[in-house]
């Protein structure tokens, strides 16, 4: 059994400006053990369907109009807010985009650690005693390859770098022992060094605690390092899913062949990046048929007609009329 | 070796200090109340080149940046623009200093007025610059919106009505309204998405040759400053370790903190930690720590020596490829590179 079925999701955002449809049809399914990569440009609604499977989409604005979410055999969608509450934590978990955000200024971080392990505590009726839980905060963050763990306890937030910061949020959703993660943009605005060093943990956790991991990043590069299989996402749709290395040699949308063009390559004598024109899509102004095809170089009339679904091709599933 | 007239900017020993204001930073320096964000670092830009900065956060690139357009003044050390060495006390100086040396900040938001529309925010270069006369703003603001990539119909919209990228742009066309000799890119496009910053590299490459300009461009992802940069120099908590053409310093890296710093680069590589054995060396991740005397890299370094304990100057190993570190001063050999190369 899958850990984590999402079938035709589609949420749309209301305001008085009109409804925006941010997540339309969208399926996304983790295995045990996987570590999966969401990858798009803003606005393409990755962080929506991080937030939409764990329902933590606030409704207003947002509005879930079907679809299904299945995790562990359980349908997340019928769930009342007391179930949600066990769910989250030691089911699914989050760690989110800004860490400085995240975490409660106010608060140290001992503190704010402290308060995830009560919730776990909590739900299943265990007591722990005050040195009990320091001793496993300091194992965590010791895991995390923080140096001088008992000196971070004592820190606040502010007083912590971009990458050590990060490490104490992945921290707060680790200590809790979840079946799946859900990890944000982990390594956006860390520089290339610690970002590095944040994956290779990652990676680390999900192989000795088998917690199942969804990435959601911008970057294909990031996404290629530990991702065992990759979405592609284009303005709230799935635009195609395959294993990363597949993704990375051989492209089957014109829009996951954009991503790894765009990335730089060369010397500052070698030709322009062959990336087109183009910006991502207003999500309240989408064009008609597929939603890339302004920015396509291989756009037919088909493409602005009708859109495509999702359809397989190989081993990898695909939205392109190319491949019909 | 190339003449004087053909270097744009020289930056001899520059230090900028900053009062510390929490104990962390106090152990950076070794006076207890100051510490070097910059500390004497020295390299020139020549006309055309694409100077490149690469390091960590902290490790002096932005304030190097703010330094040279006068926002930061100096500690010690000297700038000179076209050979005339800039008194960062003087008004005029410091008008001329701005006159040819712009600067795009890296976050876009944060550096444009929301209450302004483009029109107003390029054209207050303009009225800046006090040498153009207002009946001509709208050409050159018309002209320079054509050339940086931006719609028409943006002239009238505020900030918060364009991309991230359109923004950007809008920051490039205001730093160049007005031409300048020298343009500072400060992470210009760390906050863009992928495809908007291969775009915006691109057109960076494209004013680079219609406009005649030379980049100093500073970022902390080596695959951008290798697609943009013809000279680079790493920092490390203010040091400048190393300098160099960017294909000899990215092929041939010699100082030990670059060939880490390098290691790290992602590659587009499927899996490629997963094939590895995990290689959790808790020494490597945890967050670098300069060293207070002598060689600044000397705590985390794998190849320091007993020489370490002294400071290492930059040496020219080979031509225009200079390398702060004793490994290498045996190679330099007695070529009578001054005064601080003792017997080994």
């Amino acid at each position: 059994m899958k850990l984590l079925d999402v079938k035709d999701l589609n949420v749309d955002f209301v305001s008085t400006e009109g409804r925006v449809h941010v997540l339309n049809e969208v399926c996304f399914e983790v295995e045990r053990g996987e570590i999966v990569g969401i990858v798009g440009e803003s606005g393409s609604g990755k962080t929506t369907l991080g937030l939409a499977v764990l329902r933590l989409l606030d409704s207003p604005p947002a509005q879930i109009l079907g679809g299904s979410i299945i995790f562990d055999g359980q349908d997340v969608m019928k769930m009342d807010p007391k179930e949600l509450w066990h769910l989250r934590g030691t089911g699914m978990n989050m760690v989110f985009q800004e860490s400085l955000l995240a975490l409660n200024p106010v608060y140290r971080v001992e503190s704010q650690i402290n308060e995830s392990i009560d919730s776990v505590c909590k739900s299943t009726k265990v007591t722990m005693t005050k040195n009990e839980r320091r001793e496993k905060i300091l194992r965590i963050l010791k895991e995390l390859c923080l140096d001088r763990p008992d000196q971070v306890l004592k820190k606040y937030p502010h007083e912590l770098s971009g990458g050590m910061r990060q490490r104490v949020s992945i921290a707060m959703s680790i200590i809790q022992m979840p079946k799946l993660l859900f990890l944000d943009e982990p390594t956006t605005g860390l520089d290339a060094y610690v970002q590095n060093r944040i994956l290779k943990i990652i990676k680390n956790l999900n192989r000795e605690f088998g917690i199942s991991m969804v990435l959601i990043t911008h970057d294909l590069t990031v996404a290629s390092q530990i991702c065992d299989r990759i979405y592609v996402m284009y303005a709230g749709r799935v635009a195609e899913v395959g294993k990363s290395e597949k993704i990375l040699e051989k492209p089957l949308h014109p829009y996951s062949e954009t991503l790894l063009k765009a990335l730089p390559k060369g010397y500052s004598d070698s030709p322009l990046l062959p990336v087109p024109q183009g910006e991502p899509p207003d999500m309240k102004n989408l064009p008609s048929g597929c939603k890339f095809n302004p920015r396509c170089v291989y756009a037919m009339d088909l493409c602005r007609k009708k859109e495509p679904k999702l359809m397989q091709v190989g081993e990898e599933l695909v939205a392109c009329w190319k491949y019909s | 070796m190339s003449s004087v007239s053909d270097v744009l900017v020289d930056v001899e020993e520059l230090t900028v200090r900053f009062r510390a204001k929490n104990a962390q930073i106090n152990l950076f320096s070794k006076s207890a109340r100051w510490f070097n964000a910059v500390d004497s670092v020295s390299f020139s830009i020549k006309k055309g080149d694409t100077f490149g900065l690469v390091g960590e956060t902290g490790s002096g690139k932005s304030t190097i940046a703010k330094t040279l357009v006068g926002i930061y003044r100096p500690s010690s050390g000297r700038v000179k623009l076209f050979g005339k060495e800039i008194n960062f006390e003087k008004a005029a100086d410091l008008a001329y200093l701005r006159k040819n040396v712009g600067i795009v900040f890296q976050d876009p938001v944060g550096s444009l007025n929301p209450r302004l529309t483009v029109r107003e925010i390029i054209s207050e270069a303009l009225i800046a610059s006090k040498s153009v006369p207002e009946s001509s703003y709208d050409s050159k603001i018309s002209k320079i919106m054509e050339l940086v990539g931006l719609r028409r119909s943006a002239l009238t919209m505020h900030p918060r009505e364009l991309s991230g990228g359109e923004k950007q742009r809008v920051s490039l066309a205001r730093a160049l309204v007005v031409p300048k000799k020298l343009l500072i890119l400060d992470e210009p496009t760390s906050s863009l998405d992928m495809t908007i910053q291969a775009q915006v590299l691109n057109t960076l490459r494209r004013l680079k040759a219609e406009l005649d300009l030379s980049f100093l461009f500073i970022t902390h992802d080596i695959n951008v400053i290798r697609y943009m940069s013809t000279r680079l120099g790493v920092l490390f908590y203010g040091k400048l370790v190393e300098v160099g053409s960017t294909y000899e310093v990215l092929s041939q890296p010699k100082h030990p903190y670059t060939i880490e710093l390098l290691s790290n680069v992602p590659q587009i590589a499927a899996k490629e930690m997963v094939n590895q054995p995990s290689q959790l060396d808790s020494n490597v991740l945890m967050e670098h720590q300069p060293s207070l005397e002598g060689c600044i890299y000397r705590n985390v370094c794998p190849k320091a020596f007993e020489k370490c304990i002294e400071s290492p100057a930059l040496y020219e190993i080979s031509q225009g490829h200079e390398v702060a570190c004793f490994l290498y001063h045996n190679e330099v050999g007695n070529k009578g590179m001054g005064e601080t190369i003792t017997q080994l």
